[in-house]
């Protein structure tokens, strides 16, 4: 009987419902969006991290976890030294850094020789390999979103590339360009901003672990068997924090909308209150029926969103194919529980309004 | 002007030892209510004395602002007296809490309004079921059936209140505050807002589940007509009962 009651009351004013099912439905997809963005680039950094096929990485003292962002540039002569620890086969220096115009992407500046022997080499799709100073190697995906092809005219840094090949992803990043070159194009002269680090057999990485640490104490040494398991959004600095942030506001925002609903709802309904008052209904009987329809209007609102999530993000992967948004069946649960809890705190005020009216007064009510 | 009357009702004709033993369903002593205006204190009821016996019908009848409504309100639960005392089948209201009362009103007492109050959502079926619902004892077909026949209402179940007329609506309203076999039902000016025809339907009804099942009723009333229905009519004026016609 009560859920005749709380599903005709939802549908008696659909404008209302939708309003409150459309808040909880855009919190949700902000949760799930937000952290699938941070984590799918977290993810996918890190699985192209791995794919490199190298065994450690050298940052600076002052690099980051999330290496996308990172210049720090450390003096290239480092990799010699490198090379001369036991048990070191291949190091390969690379000069990082960031482009905004046209796009959002970091360039790895290489040596393709030493990449080469660190990495195995690229899988080449189209074209070759680095040769001249002025040619850019381009992933799929990058080729893709960017449409080009090799031969043609790539702009980064105010300056004209050629595409010389195109490669599989999955290597570190997405644009490689000659070491040299973007030393010159930065100013950052015998510089590199990590080196990759090939030993002659896997089961020596911590025993080079262990020898770079001695050599460069203050500097981040990782191994990158496991760079996937550290490339979670608690160990970059501010990432949770953000992330936590926006968490907060997207649920402010469903709180507010569904406060604001249930609030108007009991104002039109208090007579309607007071009838179920003349009729007996207990204090608990009221509250548990608006919370009840707050629920179901969330449970809908956490259906529509998890739909606007998956819609979102294909119309996003359409528009920057190299993107990545990992939706998770663990966030989905998350933001549902977060968006009730949202919800029901939301209503709670009304519902204990509600349940508070003067009989008399909430029958005579108009 | 003194006005002297005699007040009779259908129990005149049983023996003083038979009325001696009848204990009143309903007792009010020295009742007061007062509602507060601010720093004003307004009296809406001024130390009334009013007995119901079981089986009773009757008619409270007094010009606006008599105190006709808080009557019915504090004898019902849904007001509290500010003085006095109110005993309802047995139990005192004066000193019970807002959820006692609502426990005595789920289980003694069925209300039925001048504006019907039926939830706009519901189908009359609904509009009668959440009463049984919220009784706790859960939905019973078979008093659904009997009462729902007695009110003619067969064929209107499935309609809201939007889709009935007024006549059917305030039986609708009936149908709810007796699904649960109150032992007393009170109705505020039940035929104030139905025409002449639909007002005599509704009187008709109460008189007949007065006669017929020995619901006890007290209904507030402008209708001098209505009147005719009931057993014993009782006027107010200014807060307090004083004496009024014979209902016949």
């Amino acid at each position: 009987m009560m859920g005749q009651l709380v599903l005709r009351n939802l549908f008696h004013r659909p404008m209302r419902t939708l309003i409150g099912v459309m808040a909880v439905a855009v919190e949700v997809a902000l949760v799930i969006l937000i952290v699938g963005l941070t984590s799918g680039i977290l993810q996918e950094t890190a699985k192209r991290i791995e794919g490199i096929g190298a065994d450690i990485m050298v940052q600076s003292p002052a690099a980051q976890m999330l290496i996308t962002f990172s210049g720090s540039p450390m003096p290239i002569k480092i990799a010699d030294k490198l090379a001369e620890l036991k048990y070191v086969q291949a190091v390969a220096p690379a000069l990082l850094q960031f482009n905004s115009t046209g796009g959002v992407e970091t360039v790895w500046g290489i040596d393709a020789k030493s990449f080469r022997e660190v990495s195995s080499g690229f899988v080449f799709l189209q074209g070759h390999d680095l040769q001249d100073p002025d040619d850019i190697l381009v992933d799929d995906w990058q080729a893709k979103a960017k449409h080009v092809k090799v031969g043609d005219t790539y702009i980064l840094f105010n300056h004209k590339w050629n595409v010389a090949g195109v490669v599989e992803h999955g290597k570190g990043a997405r644009l490689f360009v000659p070491i040299a070159t973007l030393q010159d194009l930065v100013g950052a002269h015998d510089k590199a901003s990590l080196f990759l680090v090939k030993c002659t057999h896997p089961d020596h990485t911590e025993d080079v672990i262990a020898e770079i640490k001695d050599l460069l104490p203050n500097h981040p040494v990782r191994p990158l068997k496991e760079f996937m398991t550290l490339m979670t959004s608690t160990n970059i600095p501010g990432l949770e924090t953000f992330i936590n942030a926006m968490i907060a506001l997207a649920v402010s925002i469903g709180l507010l909308v569904i406060f604001l609903t249930m609030y108007t709802t009991v104002l039109e309904r208090t007579r309607d209150i007071g009838v179920l008052k003349s009729l007996g209904a207990s204090k608990v009987l009221i509250v548990r029926a608006l919370l009840t329809e707050t629920s179901l209007l969330c449970l809908l609102g956490i259906a529509a969103g998890v739909g606007l999530s998956y819609l979102v993000r294909a119309g996003f992967l359409a528009l920057f194919p190299t993107l990545s948004i990992l939706i998770t069946t663990e966030w989905i649960l998350r933001a549902g529980l977060i968006a009730l809890v949202g919800a029901v705190l939301g209503a709670s005020y009304p519902a204990w309004l509600a349940s508070r009216k003067d009989p008399v007064e909430a029958l005579s009510y108009d | 002007m003194t006005i002297t009357v005699t007040i009779r009702s259908r129990l005149d004709d049983a023996t003083d030892p038979e009325r001696k033993a009848l204990e009143p369903i309903l007792k009010t002593e020295n009742l007061w209510k007062l509602y507060h205006a601010g720093k004003v204190e307004v009296p809406a009821l001024r130390g009334v004395n009013f007995d119901v016996l079981p089986g009773e019908s009757v008619a409270v009848m007094g010009p606006s602002g008599c105190g006709k409504s808080s009557l019915l309100y504090v004898i019902g639960g849904l007001a509290r007296a500010s003085r006095g005392k109110v005993l309802v089948d047995g139990n005192d209201l004066t000193y019970m809490g807002d959820a006692e009362r609502t426990k005595l009103r789920r289980s003694k007492i069925g209300f039925v309004f001048q504006r019907f109050n039926l939830l706009p959502t519901l189908t009359a079926r609904g509009n009668i079921a959440i009463a049984q619902y919220i009784h706790g004892d859960g939905y019973d077909p078979h008093r659904f059936d009997v009462v729902t026949k007695m009110l003619g209402l067969e064929g209107r179940l499935h309609h809201r209140p939007s889709e009935m007329s007024g006549g059917e609506q305030q039986r609708v309203a009936i149908a709810r505050a007796i699904i649960n076999e109150p032992k007393i039902l009170l109705a505020d000016e039940p035929t104030g807002n139905l025409d002449t025809k639909n007002s005599d339907i509704v009187l008709e009804m109460l008189r007949r589940l007065n006669k017929d099942l020995g619901q006890t009723i007290v209904m507030i009333t402008h209708n001098p007509e209505a009147t005719t229905y009931f057993d014993r009519v009782v006027h107010m004026r200014d807060g307090i009962i004083v004496d009024g016609v014979p209902a016949d």
